[in-house]
């Protein structure tokens, strides 16, 4: 028997960050647990991160790569993996040009850096990413109204938290860990929560506002609507700092509180209570969930919550919504080198004069890249590489999804599993877990923090995300641009701060030097240098500069024809808290808690069409029809379902592994009419449903 | 005389994370089936079900070859040698809180990680909650943790 080893590390079973105190015996881990030195999770962990070793060593787990032949998957060497991707991206650039290949990810295993490194020196504009409709969306929609994302900064102390459309303590998302604002919340802090569910949260809170799924920008309107006419905004800031408050002011006045009652079913008094609390209690933070952002209304939404931020004067300010100064390394915009991808290159992205925000962040949405496999407009995608993503399971419309990957000439998937989107690949990469990788941890987010990853083991013949990208670039003739090794790369990360990689995985994290109200400085990094309320960004592009609220394209209100046959509100992707997204369904201790997807419905819908708890019932849109089983909720609208999203069933053959079973997204629509203008966000949250009980149980 | 320990999850603060499950299962290498804590969803509400460590404790009492017994320290523990597999103790907990593992076909019960303790290490559960609503030790420690968090 060897020794016992702890080594610390960070966690990236979600978007990670937390510390980590891995133990190693025998070159195998045998437990994980939180680091009280986490200046980020303070030794805590949720169920996804303690159950890495279940995932690590689970014996479905790919450990070398594979290639698709006539009788099925074979194993081949790294080599003849590379090779033959390299091949046919040759063969594609040759014969098409590289914005025939489409580099894909999902929410990302930390590695977009490199992936945008190598589809950059690619020449490839076509990068698709979760990043439309989740994070990057309100990345984009900041950067262009303030400079940069704003977040919350619990440790300096709010004294009044809004939630708005979100579960940190369940999803730790982005910048954020639970743990962060529970100690937040704990001090004191007043709490307002918009849900339409009532949730831990909402029942704690001391308000709870239960809103129409996906008007969340007229609720907006609403907060501005009342701060606006008591005049409880901050004037001596928006008088220096505020770009075309008047012509906002004016847009504002045209979702008085009464039409904002009657579209997001809150009714004016709690709105107006809401908005007061929030105005006059400083400081004041404002978490904002993924839901704003997965609707046709992502981009003018984002821009009214940052302009409540604003108005409100805790922009930026400690305990407010603030702009964090990174620790001094590279950015990721420096190293995926953005800059080297040719103009006439960056003209042929997808969607890309249509979608011009989301071109200004350097992605696509998916439903043009599915367009251009299944129609040739308006040129053919012929190869894929796909890391670390499910669509099949995750992007609207995955009926769409399923044939235009099946149809795709040539596919390659990097990951852990045969997923059923890994089932369609023509080459199987294996990927390492966050145990098995070198990195300089959360290098793309903005709370100010960068951590480190360190390699803890090596399992199979599993390669870190980075290095795959790097040993394919070395092939493709990028050689020049690229490292020996991945620590090398992370030497050039790191260069600025003088730490070399070594030297940084033993301090294991380094933190930016704060500076609130940087604005009293230098102002806002927008053209006028204010906070661009009126864009004039947007007026240079010919779009509306002032933000507006766009009925939910399918609802009760814009849709009346179809409530007939689909007379509920689905409000679909319920977060869950031993999964992520499309992952985990296969670890056993995580399964055991959650085994079967789940509709909630308000026990009076449910009384109506003979549901009883724990039914399998079937929830059916004009796309399609699935089965999930029944919780009854009265914490939720009679008017709406609530289904959970990322399910399909490892445990059932291949290819398909049941990825039409439960699949919220068989359900969902992705044309492009209802998608936001400039970020093209897919909604995936909001549309029309019926239910009824399965026949068989 | 030794302490009395013990452990409590302040229900109101308990989030439905089951964070504190999949820590439990790992430090005791459990697989599926036992759960030694457990924590049932019906949202807004979550009930976290775990061992009490009663004074008296009445899986004890029922367990017809006193195979169960509280140590020093005051943790109930079940000797698998000893035990039958007779499922009296999981019919006596009202708490609900006695595992059984069908493999073994013995009795299982949370042990507030003992080897832990006696390490000086917290339970597993309650390092990684990030709520921190599950509180340990003497009574004297769970009623101040207890006062702080109601403050």
């Amino acid at each position: 028997m060897g020794e016992l080893k702890k080594i610390r590390t960070a966690c990236r079973s979600c978007h990670g960050g937390c510390g980590v105190i891995a133990h190693v015996k025998d070159g195998r881990v045998i437990k994980v647990e939180g680091d009280p030195a986490s200046p980020i999770s303070h030794g805590t962990m949720c169920a996804k991160g303690l159950a890495i070793t279940q995932l690590a060593y689970h014996p479905d787990r790919i450990l070398y790569p594979m290639k698709k032949s006539d009788t099925g998957w074979e194993r081949i060497s790294w080599d003849e993996a590379l090779d033959t991707i390299c091949e046919k991206f040759k063969q594609v650039i040759r014969e098409n040009g590289p914005e025939s290949i489409v580099i894909g990810q999902g929410t990302g295993r930390d590695y977009e850096s490199f992936l945008y490194r190598f589809a950059n020196l690619l020449g490839t504009p076509n990068v698709l990413t979760a990043g439309h409709m989740c994070y990057v969306s309100r990345v984009g929609a900041t950067l262009i109204t303030c400079g940069n994302l704003p977040v919350c900064d619990y440790e300096g102390e709010p004294k009044c938290i809004v939630v708005w459309g979100c579960n940190p303590l369940w999803t730790n998302p982005d910048e954020y860990k639970g743990e962060g604002f529970w100690r937040a919340y704990k001090k004191g802090a007043k709490l307002i929560v918009i849900d339409p569910r009532r949730g831990f949260l909402a029942n704690r809170a001391d308000l709870w506002l239960q809103i129409r799924p996906g008007t969340d920008a007229a609720l907006a309107f609403g907060f501005l609507n009342v701060i606006i006419e008591e005049g409880l905004y901050d004037s001596e800031f928006v008088g220096q700092y505020v770009h075309g408050w008047e012509a906002f002011q004016e847009r504002v006045r045209e979702y008085p509180l009464e039409r904002v009652e009657e579209i997001t079913w809150v009714r004016r008094d709690l709105i107006r209570k809401a908005a007061r609390l929030y105005a006059t209690t400083k400081p004041a933070a404002l978490h904002w969930g993924v839901p704003t952002e997965q609707s046709i209304n992502c981009t003018d939404c984002t821009r009214l919550l940052t302009g409540l931020m604003a108005v409100t004067g805790n922009l930026d300010a400690p305990g407010g919504n603030v702009l964090f100064v990174p620790p001094p390394v590279r950015t990721v915009s420096e190293f995926a080198r953005h800059q080297d991808l040719p103009p006439e290159q960056r003209q042929k992205r997808l969607g890309g004069e249509q979608y011009r925000l989301a071109a200004r962040v350097a992605l696509v949405t998916p439903k043009v890249v599915w367009d251009a496999i299944l129609t040739g407009e308006p040129y053919p995608v012929r190869a894929m590489l796909l890391c670390g993503t499910n669509p099949v399971i995750t992007r609207a419309n995955a009926r769409e999804v399923y044939e235009a990957l099946r149809k795709v000439e040539f596919l390659a998937v990097a990951d852990f599993f045969l997923t059923p989107t890994a089932e369609l690949a023509d080459i199987f990469l294996p990927a390492a877990t966050w145990l098995e990788q070198n990195y300089v941890g959360d290098f793309w987010k903005r709370h100010g923090y960068v951590v480190a990853r360190q390699k803890v083991v090596e399992i199979g013949e599993c390669w870190q995300d980075h290095k795959i990208f790097q040993e394919l670039g070395k092939r493709m003739g990028q050689a020049e641009y690229w490292w020996d090794t991945v620590e090398d790369a992370l030497n050039y990360m790191l260069a600025p701060s003088g730490l070399s990689w070594d030297e940084f995985k033993e301090l294991g994290y380094l933190k930016g030097e704060m500076e609130y109200r940087k604005y009293l400085k230098k102002g806002f990094s927008t053209p006028t240098g204010k906070v661009e309320l009126y864009s004039t960004i947007l007026e240079k592009w010919g779009r509306d500069p002032l933000p507006r609220y766009r009925e939910v394209p399918e609802s009760p209100v814009s849709r009346p024809d179809l409530l007939d046959r689909y007379p509920y509100i689905l409000n679909a992707g319920l977060r869950i808290p031993t999964f992520f997204h499309s992952a985990n369904r296969q670890i056993p201790w995580l399964r055991e808690i959650r085994p079967d997807p789940i509709v909630e419905v308000h026990p009076e819908t449910a009384a109506k069409h003979g549901i009883k708890e724990g039914d399998w019932v079937w929830i059916e849109s004009p796309r399609g029809h699935i089965r999930q089983r029944a919780r009854l909720n009265e914490g939720i609208d009679p008017r709406v379902i609530v289904a959970e999203h990322g399910w399909w069933f490892p445990e059932l053959e291949g290819p398909g592994h049941g990825w039409d079973i439960a699949n919220v997204n068989i359900l969902t629509d992705n044309d492009l009419a209802i998608s936001d203008p400039l970020m093209g966000s897919t909604n995936l949250r909001v549309l029309l449903c019926n239910i009824s009980p399965c026949e068989d149980q | 005389m030794m302490k009395k320990v013990s452990l409590m999850v302040l229900r109101k603060e308990c989030m439905g994370c089951h964070a504190c499950e999949v820590a439990c299962k790992q430090e005791h290498g459990l697989d599926v089936g036992p759960r030694l804590i457990r924590v049932i969803e019906r949202a807004p509400y979550y009930i976290p079900i775990y061992c009490h460590h009663c004074a008296r404790p009445p899986c004890r009492d029922s367990c017809p070859v006193e195979a169960i017994s509280r140590n020093e320290w005051g943790i109930v523990r079940v000797d698998k040698e000893l035990c039958i597999g007779c499922k009296a103790c999981v019919e006596a907990c009202p708490f609900g809180a006695m595992q059984f593992d069908e493999e073994r076909e013995v009795a299982l019960i949370c042990d507030l990680c003992y080897e832990r303790l006696q390490q000086n290490e917290a339970p597993a559960c309650s390092l990684v909650c990030p709520t921190r609503c599950i509180l340990w030790g003497d009574m004297r420690a769970i009623a101040e943790g207890m006062e702080q968090r109601l403050l």
